[in-house]
């Protein structure tokens, strides 16, 4: 996929500047708002398989922590940036608060590939990690949680370490873990079905029943796989998706007309949301180029793979049928891209909108953690559904209220619930 | 007017919406698929009051249909494929409680979970979970009382309990589609459980909050066709029970009040009063919006609680309803302005026609007969509110019954020659049946009152046996069937006796009471054209135990015996007379 020579960060930071001029936020809180708090920045020492050590580059941003304890995944990504992991840090405190869930905003990561890395190597990386930041992270103000190319396995290997360091249970250290082991029932489901949520609610508002919609997916990872199932269950047809190749390291769009079936795929896809080109061809896909996906002559867009996707020079693609953009990525859309769409009166459900149902079932994951009592699976999704629907109606009101666009307008909320939150602390 | 066909649920309801209780849509359906039988009759009957009954005709009273929701069948479906390992349950012979257990396990399609939160979100009135399938309530296979009804408090302090609450409520509701009496019934229809789809129907109970119960202060059902009508009164009169509480007592069977709309103010015929004090209804069901004694998810009753009339008297509720016995007038007196044995005749509203409720009765068996084309019968549940003098009168259920046509004509020579098995005047059904060689009857020398549970799982297996045999047999048995007083009758379900073609209750010393009126049992019977036979122990008409315990015995039990004819018995029924004979 493009884009190594992108700045997510200034990208990051240039969408918070046009909120802070919407809500006329003051200097201070401009200053404190568009930088992080804290980051760290630290390397990884790991005994190869192979006899050798190898250190690895890792980081942890804390972008801001006035409405709670910092949140974010760590993402195991060879393309890795700390502008990357800024960007998101400050997403996550946006996600946080368009949701209104009592947690600020973090992320973190490592320069690494899975691909090429046993699950020992994996281990140590994990363990490595918590070692070096066990001082700052925690259940009381810096709470982790799996995301790109990281998993329920590696949460507890690090839930494991930080034990260990501290001497203590501490399940609420970190989210993700796996059903059983201090994990929440649906958290797998919940960034995808959150996702599908909005999409429904975006569907209702402009009188379009599921049922007679077409979409298209990039990615066919675990938030890809868990939309397209939802959207499928309520009527829906995806007719195409894309993902990576790691064998070829180019992605591909998979197309069926008459509607993809998640079911087939999975079979015949890596757990890394890679799927298998030849056996693909034989169940009927028609095999296309990366970009395929945003051309196609659909109602909906979701956006589910990375970010820096919907690009200036791609943007002109989107076809006119598409009504709905759903950014299950983080920063899937550049903002000279959005400027596009925006001016296409194509309906966008901005990625910390769209996406917050992983953070949100995170939430309740450690709200179940510090219970020590678990929920069952209705409970968790009833709740989830009830949060983001509340949430994606709060922007759409506002956003017609004020005639703003869907981005501003959740910006605008969650913005200023975090400056509201420093100031209410002091800070500004 | 076909309520059979299978309608998309969302063409004929509004899509639901989240803002449920505030809007102004009563009715509303959630997914797609088919509403069910019920839910198809509400939405029938809806339209029928508002084209036919205006608000000036009935001052007094105020006519709805509750406020509904229907979770359509494709979620059933949904349900049941996303929950593979419930397949395992549903076809084997796994008891209704552990049916029920495991179905809780299961998780809700995720569709519709933000959904039922949001119903319970905001209100805290008691909720009735009903089972609305699609084969329930078809005109010519009954599937009505099979399936499980639910009623939830929903007054618990947190949303979260009341979304438990709730979604226990639907997945009971789901399992009891598979539960034992479902399954006998299916096979006794010839349907499979495959071509079974459940609709949910969540609905606000009709009733009003006294101290820590809910509950309407009459609730009904009305029949337009009467198979037991009695002295001068005709069948095509109908009949109408009436009970304090929830309609339970009268689906259960329990004893109601029982009155033709031709002529409310008569009685049923009881010796005396206190044969009247003694046979008129003494508890009623309510929901308890108090204390659970137990947790109990598989108990369709969990929420529900069966106080007396004296908690009815403490509650006000008994005003329009009740008479009281005079001691020194040993007569029964109307109202409860004097002390004494309270007497649930519904006087008031009756014999003086307070708000005009039997002619409102009438009308609506009327319309709804006409609309139908065919007999009806009707569920309804009402509230009085006493300083304005209004009732409120709530529209549950309506339901094709079956009518029958053919002329049979029995003379006395006939009812009383040596050659009759059975003879009665007091029959149900009509026609004539010449293909039944099989007998299965309660023994009279080892019948006990207190052993008629025992006796139900007797008439269970042999029930199963000939069911799969594919053999219509002939049922005799004391007491009232279907009682769910086992002091009363032989406390079975409709599934338990599905296979029997034609069914015989008798008195004895001891256990004298009403015959079977149970409403749901009742409506199966007739629309199964099973014919019924009552017969009282000090009538002239007798039942020959001697020739039927010379019969080749094919099984025999403790309390009954199962015996073979040679050649078929010959049923003659006149369903106008109400006089049947079964020959030798």
């Amino acid at each position: 996929m493009k884009g190594t020579d992108f700045n997510p960060f200034a990208m990051a930071q240039a969408q918070f500047d046009k909120v802070a001029d919407i809500l006329a936020l003051d200097q201070g809180t401009r200053d404190l708002l568009r930088n992080p708090l804290r980051e760290f920045h630290f390397s990884i020492p790991v005994k190869m398989d192979d006899g050798t050590t190898q250190v690895f580059q890792g980081f942890r941003v804390q972008h801001n922590d006035a409405m709670g304890p910092s949140k974010g995944g760590i993402r195991f990504h060879p393309q890795e940036t700390v502008n990357t992991v800024r960007a998101l840090s400050m997403w996550m405190s946006w996600k946080t608060a368009v949701v209104n869930i009592p947690l600020g905003g973090g992320k973190g990561g490592v320069i690494c590939d899975p691909h090429n890395l046993s699950m020992k190597e994996q281990e140590q990386i994990c363990r490595g990690w918590v070692r070096q930041m066990s001082k700052n992270v925690g259940p009381l103000n810096d709470v982790p949680a799996p995301d790109v190319m990281t998993n329920a396995q590696h949460m507890l290997w690090m839930l494991d370490e930080f034990e260990v360091i501290n001497g203590a249970k501490y399940p609420g250290f970190i989210t993700g873990k796996p059903v059983g082991m201090g994990g929440s029932l649906g958290r797998t489901e919940a960034t995808g079905y959150g996702v599908i949520f909005t999409v429904r609610e975006a569907l209702k508002q402009m009188g379009i029943k599921p049922e007679n919609t077409t979409a298209s997916v990039q990615g066919f990872g675990n938030v890809a796989q868990y939309a397209i199932q939802l959207y499928t269950q309520m009527g829906g047809k995806v007719v195409c998706v894309s993902c990576w190749d790691q064998k070829d390291e180019t992605s591909y769009s998979y197309k069926k007309n008459d509607g993809i079936k998640l079911e087939e795929l999975l079979k015949i896809t890596d757990k890394f949301g890679g799927i298998d080109k030849e056996k693909a061809v034989k169940m009927g896909y028609e095999i296309l180029d990366a970009e395929a996906w945003i051309e196609q002559e659909v109602d909906i867009l979701i956006p589910a793979a990375i970010e820096n996707q919907i690009r200036k020079d791609n943007v002109d693609k989107i076809k006119d049928t598409v009504k709905i953009i759903a950014e299950g990525a983080n920063g899937p859309t550049t903002p000279d891209a959005d400027k596009v769409i925006e001016k296409k009166g194509i309906f966008v459900i901005p990625d910390f909108l769209a996406n917050a149902g992983g953070v949100t079932c995170s939430y309740f994951e450690q709200v179940q953690c510090n219970m020590n009592y678990y929920w069952e699976k209705d409970e968790v999704l009833s709740k989830l559904d009830t949060k983001m629907t509340a949430a994606f109606l709060a922007v759409s009101d506002l956003a017609k209220k004020q005639n703003l666009y869907m981005r501003d307008a959740a910006y605008v909320i969650a913005v200023s619930r975090v400056a509201q939150a420093c100031k209410d602390r002091g800070w500004v | 007017m076909n309520l059979d066909k299978n309608e998309n649920g969302s063409k004929k309801f509004k899509q639901f919406d989240r803002a449920f209780f505030q809007s102004s849509d009563n009715f509303t359906c959630i997914g797609k698929g088919s509403l069910g039988g019920k839910a198809n009759g509400l939405a029938f009957i809806k339209d029928i009051i508002r084209d036919n009954i205006t608000p000036e005709e009935f001052p007094q009273i105020e006519i709805f249909v509750p406020r509904l929701t229907v979770i359509c069948t494709s979620y059933f479906d949904a349900f049941m494929n996303r929950n593979p390992f419930l397949k395992e349950f549903i076809n084997s012979n796994y008891s209704d409680e552990r049916i029920a257990v495991e179905f809780q396990k299961a998780d809700l399609p995720v569709e519709i979970v933000g959904d039922l939160r949001s119903i319970i979100h905001d209100i805290k009135i008691p909720l009735s979970i009903r089972s609305s399938s699609m084969l329930e309530d078809k005109k010519e296979e009954p599937f009505a009382g099979i399936y499980a009804t639910k009623m939830i408090s929903n007054n618990q302090i947190t949303v979260d309990e009341r979304f438990h609450k709730l979604t226990e409520a639907v997945k009971y509701v789901y399992a009891s589609t598979f539960f034992k009496a479902a399954k006998d019934y299916l096979a006794a229809t010839k349907n499979s459980p495959s071509d079974e789809k459940m609709a949910v129907i969540i609905q606000e109970v009709v009733g009003e909050r006294f101290n820590d119960r809910f509950y309407p202060v009459i609730s009904g059902v009305a029949r337009s066709f009467n198979y037991y009508s009695i002295g001068k009164l005709k069948p095509e009169q109908g009949v109408v029970n009436l009970a304090l509480g929830l309609g339970k007592t009268i689906v259960d069977g329990d004893i109601s009040w029982t009155y033709s709309p031709a002529t409310p103010k008569i009685s049923p015929p009881y010796a005396n009063s206190n044969d009247l004090l003694k046979n008129t209804q003494t508890k009623f069901w309510a929901v308890n919006m108090g204390h659970i004694p137990q947790y109990d998810p598989v108990n369709e009753i969990e929420f529900l609680s069966n106080p007396d009339l004296t908690d009815a008297e403490e509650d006000g509720t008994l005003k329009f309803i009740a008479s009281t016995f005079s001691v020194s007038s040993n007569r029964i007196v109307m109202g409860i302005g004097q002390e004494g044995p309270r007497a649930l005749n519904f006087a008031p509203i009756l014999q003086l026609n307070e708000f005009g409720f039997n002619n409102l009765i009438r009308k609506l068996l009327t319309i709804c007969s006409d609309t139908f084309e065919n007999p009806v019968e009707i569920e309804f549940a009402c509230t009085i509110d006493i300083i304005n003098k209004k009732l409120r009168f709530g529209f549950l259920q309506v339901r094709p019954m079956v009518a029958y046509s053919e002329n049979i004509e029995i003379n006395d020579d006939e009812l009383n020659s040596d050659n009759v098995l059975i003879s009665s005047d007091n029959v149900l059904g009509n026609g004539v049946i010449e293909n039944i060689s099989d007998i299965v009857f309660v023994k009279h020398e080892s019948f006990d009152k207190k052993y008629t549970p025992q006796i139900a799982l007797e008439i269970d297996s042999i029930n199963k046996e000939l069911l799969n045999r594919k053999s219509p047999y002939l049922l005799i048995g004391y007491g009232r069937w279907g009682s769910s007083d086992p002091w009363l009758g032989i406390p079975v379900e409709w599934g338990q006796i599905a296979g029997a073609k034609v069914i015989v209750e008798t008195t004895l010393p001891g256990i004298n009471v009403e015959l079977s009126q149970g409403s749901h049992f009742f409506h199966n019977l007739t629309s199964f054209k099973v014919s019924y036979f009552s017969i009282h122990h000090e009538s002239e008409n007798k039942i020959d135990y001697n020739w039927l315990n010379k019969q080749k015995t094919i099984n025999e039990k403790s309390f009954i015996k199962h015996v073979k004819l040679v050649s078929p018995l010959k049923i003659k029924i006149d369903g106008r007379t109400g006089r049947g004979i079964i020959v030798k």
